[in-house]
């Protein structure tokens, strides 16, 4: 079968965000492992991950850029490239996020009272988030990508819980007041994520049908 | 084709167009010049003989004749000329007629005109008395005379490229249309021209073994994938780009993938870390295998890469589903910590009084109460020794050989009356309820079973407390129940107490004996006789097992 050279860059280009997204899967994993168990090793992985993120953006980029020049590309695959190039930066916040919780941890390590907190329902929800953008956008499905914007009000909401548990810890003992800022930064970040989920599930929807909730873009669409 | 055979014949009939018409025009010209000579000529003649009757005067009684007449003597010198003043004229001596006439007695010469557009043709005869007379008359040149007719030259030639046109695309396709008409699947039944015979006898062998080995290539291809499919493993190939050219149903189930669409890359199926690397390794040309994660399996994947001719063709990739066998070597780890933990805490008391009494620190008085202990406690040492003999046992199955007939009844009774001792120690009251029962089965296993089931319900009851075994022959099992109304089983723990060495009590206290591998056993001795067992437990309350025996 011969393929053109458009379309062969074009398929790297899809298995290049493939792997990116995995990669920022595997740093949030990793941050969170970090966070709850201690796992120091974990977080040495994290920024392994985090700097490979930003060398695939890089190259992603580099490609985008080379397929817009060369091929001058029309319809679907100017969307596919153009929220490419969107979502590889949403990835790579995502990454620097995973680098940051990852570095908050060394300092929290003894304290045992974040299990208690919300702080785990939160990382489950956003490693999910992320996992489920990049399947949408694997899949180039639609629903899972509307799905993911939709659950990013339940990490806003467990957020404000956390919050509000770390106010009623410092409540009780001014002591926590540094343990609980590091905590809260660490939620912030989770919360952020999300966010940046959210981002990709957007940029997917734009690709597959040319519409995007927040620029209310209609390029394309007829 | 067609196109070619048209241009030749229309190229051909265009040349021949041109051609018959510069040579039916270089044909007329020729006849019209030769006419006019003759014309002259007679003229000529006829002036001359005027001349020579009549003198100057012929000429000069002549008025405007249509042709110039120029009169020249023996020296060149013009004696008259109807169109111009001879006295002005130059001596015509050198003039190629004149000179062919003084010469040869006539002789004739064409002149042009600048523009070329006119043609002057002189002849000059010689007279007896020596003059010359000759003649001119200006008429057309073949240039202009082409250039007056072009207009229905034109018109002729675009009547004549049309026809040729229609003519020649008509031949063209006539001959190509028995060619076009070929069908190639039957090459040998088309009529065409005798010359394309070979050819196409050649294309029909062809065809039979094209056919041939398509059917091949279609039974290879079924076999392969009837082979692949039925295997539980999975197997992906990819060509050199990481798309997936061909995969089976083992991948797919061991993947939890639905039928990807058309061509897709091998990364949009899975992107797990230690899935890229082997991917990644074995399209850089170098095997790898790992145990990836795939849902709630542990698979093993093999990466391999495919070359052809030197040249990387692409990468096989092999899963097995090694879930089980990790899940083993999980237990077996477990169980041989297990082990060394149960071993080493009877042998370190033994070890420890001993060595009190080796230093001499014990008074005789108190020998017999450091033996006693070391005694139980390599006792104990013993038990647990035999508990795992028999499991080990149990695990290889061995027994299932030697089946026999058991007296269920006879075996309860017997077994209780065995712990009847313990019971009294500990002041538990036993209650047995049996109905005659038969079964087939192990001996050794079912008194094993029963024994440690009545010998937990007393060891984890209360002071006072009361057992319940009643044996029940049912229509189609034979029930074991034993009942005890003593601590419980929280409810966290119940799915675990099967385990082989899993205590609920984690500090493993000394208080209640035992190896805790006395319901393991149990679990084992049902699986061999396909029993099953039902628990059912309340915290301080008590707890009921019940085995049902098929039969």
């Amino acid at each position: 079968m011969v393929r053109s050279r458009f379309d062969s860059q074009l398929d790297q280009l899809n298995v290049e965000m493939i792997k990116m997204g995995a990669l920022c899967e595997e740093a949030i994993t990793a941050s969170m492992k970090a966070l709850l168990e201690n796992d120091d090793m974990a977080a040495l992985i994290v920024f392994e991950k985090d700097s490979e993120i930003d060398r695939k953006e890089k190259e992603i980029e580099a490609l985008c850029m080379r397929l817009l020049l060369q091929q001058q590309p029309v319809a679907k695959d100017l969307r596919m490239i153009s929220s490419a190039l969107k979502m590889i930066s949403d990835m790579e916040r995502i990454g620097d996020q995973a680098a940051d919780i990852a570095e908050i941890t060394a300092f929290i390590k003894d304290n045992e009272t974040k299990r208690k907190l919300h702080i785990r329902e939160m990382a489950t929800a956003a490693v999910k988030m992320v996992t489920e953008s990049v399947d949408s956008f694997v899949r180039k499905d639609l629903e899972l990508a509307k799905s993911v914007m939709a659950y990013d009000d339940v990490l806003d909401n467990l957020f404000t819980e956390v919050k509000q548990e770390l106010i009623d810890l410092i409540s009780k003992d001014q002591a926590n007041g540094e343990f609980c800022l590091d905590l809260l930064m660490i939620s912030k970040y989770l919360e952020r994520i999300g966010d940046h989920a959210t981002n990709i599930a957007e940029w997917v929807e734009y690709s597959i049908t040319g519409y995007h909730v927040k620029m209310d873009l209609e390029v394309g669409k007829k | 084709m067609t196109k070619r055979i048209f241009r030749a014949i229309f190229g051909l009939a265009m040349v021949m167009m041109l051609a018959v018409i510069g040579l039916v025009m270089g044909m007329m010209n020729d006849y019209f010049s030769a006419e006019q000579h003759e014309e002259l000529r007679s003229q000529a003649i006829y002036v001359g003989a005027g001349i020579e009757s009549m003198g100057v005067g012929y000429l000069q009684q002549m008025k405007n004749p249509s042709d110039r007449i120029t009169w020249i003597d023996e020296d060149g010198v013009v004696l008259f000329d109807s169109k111009a003043n001879p006295a002005k004229m130059d001596n015509h001596k050198e003039r190629e007629e004149v000179v062919d006439a003084f010469k040869k007695g006539e002789g004739f010469s064409e002149r042009y005109s600048t523009t070329l557009s006119e043609k002057t043709v002189n002849y000059a005869v010689k007279l007896d008395n020596g003059t010359v007379i000759r003649i001119s008359t200006v008429t057309t040149s073949p240039i202009t005379l082409f250039f007056t007719m072009t207009q229905p030259l034109a018109i002729i030639l675009a009547a004549a490229i049309l026809i040729s046109v229609f003519l020649s695309f008509r031949t063209a396709k006539n001959i190509t249309k028995p060619i076009n008409d070929i069908d190639l699947e039957h090459p040998e039944l088309a009529v065409v021209y005798d010359e394309l015979t070979p050819l196409l006898r050649r294309i029909a062998v062809q065809n039979k073994q094209l056919h041939k080995q398509m059917r091949e290539l279609k039974r290879q291809k079924q076999e392969f994938d009837t082979i692949t499919s039925n295997m539980q493993e999975g197997i992906l190939v990819l060509d050199s780009q990481g798309d997936v050219l061909s995969y089976n149903m083992g991948a797919l189930q061991l993947m939890e993938l639905e039928v990807p669409k058309g061509l897709v890359s091998v990364f949009e199926l899975n992107r797990g870390e230690g899935f890229r690397r082997c991917v990644e390794s074995a399209l850089a040309g170098s095997h790898r295998e790992e145990n990836i994660q795939l849902g709630g399996k542990v698979c093993q994947l093999f990466a391999n890469p495919v070359h052809q001719e030197d040249i990387l063709a692409g990468a096989i990739l092999v899963l097995f589903d090694v879930t089980e066998r990790e899940e083993r070597d999980k237990l077996r780890r477990e169980f041989t910590a297990n082990v060394s933990h149960e071993l080493k805490t009877p042998l370190t008391s033994i070890s420890g009084f001993a060595e009190i009494m080796k230093n001499g620190m014990v008074h005789g008085e108190d020998v017999p109460r450091f033996a006693a202990k070391i005694y139980d406690e390599a006792q104990r040492l013993i038990q647990m020794v035999q508990d795992i003999i028999k499991l080990s046992k149990l695990d290889e199955k061995q027994i299932a050989l030697e089946k026999e007939v058991v007296n269920l009844e006879s075996l309860v009774q017997e077994t209780v009356r065995r712990l009847d001792p313990i019971a009294e120690s500990k002041g538990v009251t036993i209650w047995v309820n049996t109905e005659p029962a038969t079964l087939v089965g192990v001996y050794q296993v079912l008194q094993e079973v029963i024994y440690n089931l009545c010998e937990n319900a007393i060891r984890y009851n209360v002071d006072n407390g009361k057992v319940n075994v009643s044996l029940e022959n049912k229509e189609k099992h034979i029930v074991i129940t034993v009942s005890d109304t003593g601590m419980g089983i929280a409810k966290a723990n119940q799915s675990r107490v099967f385990e082989r060495f899993y205590r609920v009590n984690e500090s493993r206290s000394k208080e209640t004996e035992g190896t805790g591998l006395g319901l393991s056993i149990v679990k084992h001795g049902a699986m061999v006789h396909n029993a099953k067992i039902n628990l059912t437990s309340e915290l301080n309350k008590g707890t009921k097992i019940t085995l049902s025996f098929p039969k």
